[in-house]
């Protein structure tokens, strides 16, 4: 698996969002975006997952294009920021969805569908909670829970949009770690989304620094730290361009 | 509790005794005042069954294109950004606005037999007012705000991310509607559909214009009442109302069984 974004463009009402964003993820790579808010990160996600239609670029996995492709058929696994568990269904159903809503044919049956949410939920270490509601939930459980279910589709690629951001400083530690070693269990490819610069450092393989609506620098955290492309990407890092 | 609060309190139960009390007391000494066999011998009078009849129809004829039209129209508010939107929020509020007397006059010069839309088609043997149809055209006006009204505001602060989620976990649209938009939805849906029920058992001034007031066969259960009234006939008038008044009270009823169970589907009024 291979994945590519080529010069994708984006603009809302007159506003250039996104300008000519390129960016690679191979296999089993862990890649965040990184940058200020209001840069971009989470319209390139969307157009990513295929919930927002790009005004230029392609995107492609495998050599395959993408760019026109529903979001449904992509097979991508998301992480929303709100993490947007279904409210009225319990976790196990949530957990479930992705399979039920498969066309007859490739449905898997009831009993094989509760086997994988049996292993998903042991995955993400909360085997008895299978039948809670999501308001029964910390926050914590709650992020979880949205990343099984986006691993039960077996996906491509794994989206994450802040998942950290709602959390307590506690708990985002213990949960980073999780995330990154679930990721090189399962070993899926990852996008990560977030404004913090220490999420990005802890979890990704690359970096690529966004701002406005562009990326900076795409590089390893020991490249962008030890040679900042721009003064936006020194400045950002808090790295004084002048001391070194 | 201070001598300003007891006042008021004072005021507002006095308030409800003479507007809603007293009234509805009154209904039930006029049609009971001749006994319960008198009462009864009203209500099965053929044209007062015939009334409850065609309310009940209309009513059931106008609920599900209600639904259908208020989640459409409430969703797609939502949701998008199109043009015409402002102008669909502001047009779905007129039929409140505009006097329902007013709105059957206005239907009756668009679809009666010499207005531009119902002429041609009476050539074409089709007649619009002065029948069910008609009952059923300006109760839909009346009533087609209620239920977008109650599901809007519902759409708006929840399930978006939830509508997207599933989009990405591979569901299609129907899946979507009917697993995570509508459970959302439910209880305000519900809650709007019962008030558009009631409003259109109710609605006297819309209906009057465009049924014709044929007797006995297009008279809705509140036009039977001042019909009844107007031919002396008090017991027959105040049991039909009688009707009238158990139907409202059943939908007080079930209001307030949802407010009290789901109390974010209700309240606002
Ligand atoms: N649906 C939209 N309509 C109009 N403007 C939008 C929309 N989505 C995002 N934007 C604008 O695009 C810019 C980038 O937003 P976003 O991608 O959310 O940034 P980030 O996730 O980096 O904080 C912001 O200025 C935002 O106001
Ligand atoms: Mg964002």
């Amino acid at each position: 698996m291979s994945f590519v974004v080529q010069d994708i463009a984006k603009t809302f009402g007159g506003q250039k969002v996104l300008e000519s964003v390129s960016l690679s993820v191979e296999k089993g790579e862990f890649v965040a975006l990184l940058g200020p808010s209001g840069s971009g990160k989470t319209t390139l996600l969307n157009i990513i997952a295929g919930l927002t239609q790009p005004d230029g670029g392609r995107l492609e996995i495998d050599g395959e294009d993408i760019t026109r492709l529903p979001s449904g058929a992509r097979r991508f696994g998301m992480v929303f920021q709100s993490y947007a568990l279904f409210r009225h269904m319990t976790v196990a159903d949530n957990i479930a969805f992705g399979l039920r809503v498969l066309p007859r044919a490739q449905r898997p049956g009831r009993a094989a569908r509760a086997e994988k949410v049996k292993a998903l939920l042991e995955l993400v270490e909360m085997p008895e909670l299978g039948n809670r509601y999501p308001a029964q939930l910390s926050g914590g459980q709650r992020q979880r829970v949205a990343m099984a279910r986006a691993l039960a589709i077996d996906p491509r690629l794994l989206l994450l949009d802040e998942p950290f951001s709602a959390l307590d400083a506690k708990v985002r530690q213990s949960l980073r770690s999780s995330v990154r070693s679930l990721q090189k269990k399962v070993g899926v490819s990852a996008i990560l989304v977030t404004h913090d610069q220490a999420e990005a450092w802890a979890l990704a393989d690359r970096v690529a620094v966004m701002n406005r609506g562009r990326i900076e620098q795409f590089d390893t955290p020991e490249m962008l730290r030890g040679a900042p492309a721009t003064s936006f990407v020194a400045d950002f890092l808090g790295i004084d361009m002048l001391e070194r | 509790m201070s001598l300003r609060q007891r006042l008021l309190i004072g005021l507002a139960v006095l308030f409800a005794l003479i507007a809603i009390v007293a009234p509805v007391a009154a209904i039930l000494t006029r049609a009971f005042g001749d006994g319960l066999g008198a009462w009864w011998s009203a209500i099965v009078e053929p044209e007062t069954l015939h009334a409850i009849w065609l309310t009940v129809l209309t009513a059931l004829i106008v609920l599900p294109i209600n639904i259908v039209f208020g989640i459409a129209a409430a969703w797609a508010i939502a949701r998008f950004r199109f043009p015409g939107r402002r102008a669909l929020l502001i047009l779905i509020e007129i039929p409140f606005a505009v006097s329902p007397v007013i709105a059957g006059l206005c239907f009756l010069l668009i679809y009666g037999a010499y207005g531009p839309v119902g002429a041609p088609l009476m050539n074409e043997g089709i007649q619009l007012m002065f029948n069910l149809t008609g009952i059923v055209l300006v109760s839909l006006f009346v009533t087609c705000p209620f239920v977008m009204r109650e599901v809007l505001p519902v759409l708006q602060v929840t399930g978006e991310d939830e509508e997207k989620a599933a989009l990405t976990l591979g569901a299609n649209g129907w899946q979507i509607f009917r697993h995570v938009t509508l459970p959302n939805i439910l209880w305000a849906l519900v809650h709007g559909a019962i008030l558009a029920t009631a409003r259109a058992m109710g609605e006297f001034g819309a209906v009057s214009v465009v049924s014709g007031a044929v007797r006995g066969q297009t008279m809705t259960l509140p036009l039977q009442v001042e019909l009844l009234y107007n031919d002396y006939n008090t017991t027959g008038a105040f049991a039909a109302a009688t009707v009238l008044t158990a139907l409202a009270l059943v939908t007080l009823m079930l209001r307030s069984a949802i407010a009290a169970v789901h109390p974010e589907a209700g309240g606002r009024t």
